[in-house]
């Protein structure tokens, strides 16, 4: 019979090198399709600035009896000359894209994904 | 850089980020899975449904976690938890009970040709001995951690860790597996 080692860390250094490394193989690919769906927050933030937004743009219709001065900005843009209507038009497509390559550019890529 | 366990957790937490807690699972999977299989006696699939099971539960549960205590020694508690559910559920259906997981397995009756190797010993010892050494001396865990994990006093997993410690001793030595 062989003898037992007195060293406790023997037997605890023995005990962590036979605990193998389990391959994933595919569990946790498993578990995620398992995952109940949850509505993110995120989801949630943008409902509620959404909502926030409608309900403000509505009170102030209101407030500013019923708009007058979107009728009267209408008005004085129909009186506009049809270059500078053009230059306006011009100048809000400029400013679309700009922002829109700006969003693009600075969005940061999910390190996990 | 990678990312640590509390900064996913606080994606999952903030997010919703489902991708944050499969990085989570990937990274606790095998000694989640290492532990149920031990608990099982190296039932693979059961331990892997457990496995499952666990991290599911986890998720679902997410936030009543309010590390206190590490993530993963979070999960083994789950995973316990999952297993005697599971073991009290056999014994409904199939007549199992835990008294059979608890049982010490008789090392000279065991597979003598077989794999008489640490596992083998360690497999053989009872459950409360078993999980105490897997959770103490494998995965590094300190008697008070595993006492929260098991759920029982600091005395008691320091008792079964000594007594565990002993009878693998023993039975290496018996088996000639010693060295």
């Amino acid at each position: 019979m062989n003898e037992v080692p007195q060293t406790q860390d023997w037997l605890d250094a023995r005990l962590r090198e036979e605990a193998p490394y389990i391959d994933d193989a595919g569990f946790t690919g498993r578990v995620m399709k398992q995952l109940p769906r949850r509505r993110s927050l995120r989801t949630q933030r943008a409902i509620i600035i959404l909502t926030a937004t409608i309900l403000s743009v509505v009170i102030a219709y209101f407030a500013s009896g019923e708009g007058w001065f979107v009728r009267e900005a209408l008005v004085r843009a129909a009186t506009l000359p049809p270059l500078v209507v053009f230059a306006f038009v011009l100048g809000c497509g400029l400013l679309l894209i700009v922002g829109g390559l700006w969003a693009a550019l600075t969005r940061i890529r999910d390190p996990i994904a | 850089m990678e990312l640590t366990d509390a900064d996913l957790l606080a994606r999952v937490l903030v997010d919703g980020d489902q991708h944050a807690f499969g990085e989570l699972v990937r990274r606790h999977q095998s000694p989640v899975r290492g532990l149920l299989r031990q608990l099982t006696r190296t039932d693979v699939e059961l331990a892997d449904d457990l496995a499952q099971e666990t991290f599911i539960r986890a998720y679902k549960n997410v936030r009543s976690f309010r590390g206190e205590a590490k993530f993963s020694t979070w999960l083994y508690r789950i995973a316990y938890n999952v297993f005697r559910d599971q073991a009290r559920k056999r014994k409904e259906l199939v007549g199992i009970d835990e008294s059979q997981w608890q049982a010490e397995a008789d090392p000279k009756t065991a597979d003598p040709g077989l794999r008489q190797d640490l596992m083998s010993a360690l497999n053989s010892l009872p459950l409360t001995e078993r999980s105490a050494i897997v959770l103490c001396c494998q995965n590094g865990l300190s008697h008070d951690e595993a006492a929260r994990v098991l759920e029982i006093p600091l005395g008691t997993v320091k008792t079964n860790v000594l007594r565990g410690r002993e009878k693998l001793k023993k039975i290496l030595a018996a088996w000639g597996a010693v060295g």
